[in-house]
């Protein structure tokens, strides 16, 4: 095709979804009355358009949607969670009325590896990084006067995903809200937790399976539902480099797809619902050039390698995360500044949501105060500075666009030798992934202590007698008082109902359906995650590590 | 011999972050420690019975999800009950400020926060370690002087002296130079790989001055030759060595030198000199 025509073509393709999603104004301008454009660059001579493309166009470069942020700022989404469902739901409604669009839940670690709060191994950790929930009763509490036909959630669950999806399902059967309303995403990425993060339960096999069962599930009950955000976010905590982000979380990516073709599912029917979620670190232009070259890897990927047909499938849409690995114990205001500059090139990469970090995260879980701040912080990068205004502000930047190459390069080089290993799953195995992150973060480590690299505040500009900020301290008393309120819920329901369930859940775990049904019928009878869990570990086994 | 401290890294609750916990056991395998490191997801019974089994000096426990001050104490719990008390136990992670004398006070010895060089965790644990048992810190290893670079003599006079060097000895006069830091003159006598330094005060405040003053002519100091001055400053500083210069200050032929004082080493005084590279080739 003609580049006139091509160009055209976009034109009136994006003024057509205007009518639909219009953008937030009439004109857009700089104080000094120059007219902002909506695209910059595509009308020149040589102009790549195999390489970039143009917004909303494969491979998807300048970013995922024809107008970006001139039509909606990205969604504003603060990751919270603490102590009691009902604490935790006040600050979900908190930051709803701050301005927040979107929510994301934090569970605590029982929640999240799949133990009640009264199991032994749960002692000291119920409430402490993120809300405790046991079972339907809690989610209830949480979700409370939150209207969820209108409020997308996101839920930081892996290896449990399934469970938290379906009494997410359940709560809003309650509320009169039908699945096929609900809109959110579970993290349900279970090989970055082999390779990372830590909260896995099973082995890698029937973690798999759960997986592909909720593509399944989702795509005939949860159809606006992300089945799943594939997440580089922890394997950059890890101490990985940005293109070791890149590499490893789109071969997890692949081992996703790979997974579901083979439970037969076709690529259009789940690829569209697949989210991604990337870290926003310190290196400002190489961060921006990440999200370019993810969305321009996948979409080939896609494309060319799975034959995906529906444009939906190409588009790798993202959710960014700054860097709490890059916050200081000292001098934590400096934070706040370091989260300003990640934030901005996650919206100069064109992510669809963001979290900014608090500037009290290398000290204990944000105060409200600096979770305020860490809102505002976003809330001014898109109503003050302008640089939502027009799509893709860097590209056509020399620089910018050969880290974007370069990114794409080496990240293609990892791939191919995960590649030899036989893919993600079996690399993760050999623990491969592990150890190529550990080297990174090690080197790091020795920068950083010989002053190579310079942490402001921590190795250098110190200061004598730091003060002391407040802290938010969880009530040491929750895990006892969520102790009381599991045994209340075990002799008030219908224990012959639970045992039935959970014995239906054990026959459909040694075989081959779809485990999502019956785990929807076990949380509506109140059965516990930890039961629910429980039951999967004496099936599937437990995986130990590498 | 030297002994060989065994640390257990671990890792107790149900936190997954273990960056930090992978990156210390590294860093203290670099610094000559065997190290055993526990993987996720420990009890503390786990821990307490780890640590017994592999006969460890020292325990590192790494937590990043709050749950440090129910877990820790319940290890130190554990210890004292199976008598193994001794074992030094050190904490990390995400802990805030006010929770560290709870900690203390339940036995943990040090809690290392965020930002805390792998070096000097490494080098606390090896001190108290040795302190523990006993061991003259002296022991801490250190990287020995690698040469007599030369010796230094104090003279009233350089024209009275050195035709004794010269003439009756038969030694070869490489250089006169004056170094304004230490208000001398100095003589550089070759000797085979070394070299004999004399002395002359340049003004009556110069310490060779006030040492003729009281002592009389002499052999003034022995310098020792080293490589990377400062580190071997700090590891005689940790060896409870008091040094007259705890940085390097530039000494005679450019060199970078600093002295030990006397009063760390039996009277006499040494002087470490690092050679500027240049001057090697």
């Amino acid at each position: 095709m003609d580049k006139q025509q091509r160009l055209k073509n976009w034109q009136e393709k994006t003024e057509q979804s205007m009518n639909r999603f219009p953008e937030r104004k009439e004109r857009f301008h700089t104080s000094s009355d120059i007219e902002i454009k909506r695209l910059y660059g595509a009308e020149e001579e040589n102009y790549p358009f195999d390489t970039l493309g143009l917004p909303g166009e494969y491979p998807y470069t300048r970013g995922s949607q024809s107008t970006m942020y001139r039509a909606r700022f990205w969604t504003m989404r603060q990751y919270a969670g603490f102590g009691s469902a009902e604490e935790t739901n006040k600050r979900f409604r908190y930051l709803l009325e701050q301005g927040q669009t979107g929510l994301s839940v934090a569970f605590d670690l029982p929640t999240q590896i799949g133990y009640d709060s009264d199991q032994p191994m749960a002692r000291g950790e119920v409430g402490k990084v993120g809300v405790a929930i046991d079972s339907l009763e809690d989610m209830e509490a949480l979700l409370k006067d939150i209207p969820l036909d209108k409020v997308s959630t996101s839920m930081t669950i892996n290896a449990p995903a399934s469970v938290l999806l379906a009494m997410y399902i359940a709560v809003a059967q309650k509320q009169g809200v039908e699945a096929d309303q609900l809109s959110g995403t579970i993290q349900n990425d279970i090989l970055k937790e082999y390779i990372a993060r830590g909260t896995y339960i099973f082995p890698p096999n029937p973690s798999m399976r759960l997986i592909t069962d909720i593509f399944a599930y989702c795509q005939s009950h949860v159809p606006k539902w992300n089945t799943i955000s594939i997440s580089g976010y922890h394997i950059r905590e890890a101490g990985a480099n940005a293109a070791q982000e890149l590499a490893f979380t789109i071969a997890n990516g692949l081992a996703y797809v790979d997974a579901a073709l083979e439970a037969g599912l076709q690529i259009d029917d789940f690829a569209p619902r697949l989210a991604f979620f990337f870290n926003a670190h310190n290196q400002f232009f190489e961060e921006a050039a990440k999200f370019r070259a993810a969305r321009r890897m996948w979409a080939k990927l896609m494309k060319e390698r799975y034959g995906a047909k529906n444009p939906k499938s190409w588009q790798l849409r993202f959710h960014t995360q700054t860097g709490g690995s890059t916050l200081t114990a000292q001098q934590p205001d400096n934070n706040i500044v370091r989260v300003t500059t990640q934030a901005l090139s996650a919206v100069l990469g064109g992510t669809q949501s963001l979290h900014t970090n608090s500037r009290d995260e290398a000290l204990a879980l944000p105060t409200e105060e600096s979770a305020r701040i860490a809102l505002r912080t976003q809330q001014i990068l898109a109503h003050e500075t302008g640089v939502a205004d027009t799509v893709d502000p860097l590209a056509g930047s020399y620089y910018v666009e050969s880290l974007t190459d370069e990114l794409e390069r080496k990240a293609n080089e990892y791939l191919d030798k995960i590649e030899q290993m036989g893919g993600a799953v079996s690399a993760v195995e050999q623990g491969y992934m592990q150890r190529e992150i550990h080297h990174t973060s090690y080197e790091t480590q020795k920068k950083i202590e010989n002053g190579q690299e310079i942490i402001v505040g921590m190795n250098k500009f110190t200061i004598d007698n730091e003060p002391q900020p407040e802290l938010l301290r969880v009530d040491p008393e929750l895990g006892e008082k969520q102790k009381e309120k599991l045994k209340a819920l075990k002799s008030n329901r219908d224990q012959n109902r639970v045992s039935a369930q959970l014995e239906m859940l054990r026959s459909a775990a040694k075989g081959q359906d779809n485990l999502m049904p019956v785990i929807l019928e076990c949380v509506k009878s109140y059965c516990t995650v930890g039961e629910i869990c429980g039951v999967l570990r004496e099936e599937f086994g437990e995986y130990t590590g590498v | 011999m030297k002994k060989t401290i065994r640390v257990l890294i671990a890792k107790p609750g149900l936190d997954g972050h273990d960056r930090g916990a992978l990156v210390i056991s590294q860093a203290l395998r670099d610094y000559g420690m065997e190290v055993i490191y526990t993987g996720l997801r420990q009890t503390p019974e786990q821990i307490a019975a780890a640590a017994i089994q592999e006969d460890v000096d020292a325990i590192g426990l790494s937590c990043l999800s709050g749950a440090h001050n129910e877990l820790f104490p319940e290890v130190m719990r554990l210890l004292q009950e199976r008598g193994a008390d001794d074992i030094i136990v050190v904490g990390g992670g995400v802990i805030p400020w006010e929770d560290i004398p709870f900690l203390e006070s339940k036995g943990i010895k040090k809690v290392f926060t965020p930002g805390t060089p792998t070096i000097e965790t490494a080098k606390y644990i090896e001190k108290t370690v040795f302190e523990r048992d006993g061991i003259s810190t002296s022991q801490v290893p250190v990287t020995p002087p690698e040469r007599i670079d030369h010796i230094g003599i104090a003279v009233s006079s350089l024209d009275e002296t050195l035709p004794f060097y010269v003439n009756q000895l038969g030694l070869t006069l490489e250089a006169i130079e004056e170094v304004p830091s230490q208000r001398v003159k100095v003589a550089f006598i070759k000797i085979g790989d070394t070299r004999l330094e004399l002395l002359e005060a340049m003004s009556e405040d110069s310490p060779i001055a006030q040492f003729i003053e009281k002592r009389g002519q002499g052999v003034h100091h022995v310098a020792l030759g080293v490589s990377d001055i400062q580190s071997r400053i700090d590891e005689l500083k940790l060896n409870d060595i008091k040094m007259i210069n705890e940085a390097p200050v530039i000494g005679a032929g450019g060199a970078q030198v600093a002295f030990m004082h006397p009063s760390s080493s039996h009277k006499v005084l040494f002087e470490l000199c690092e050679k500027s590279k240049k001057e090697e080739v």
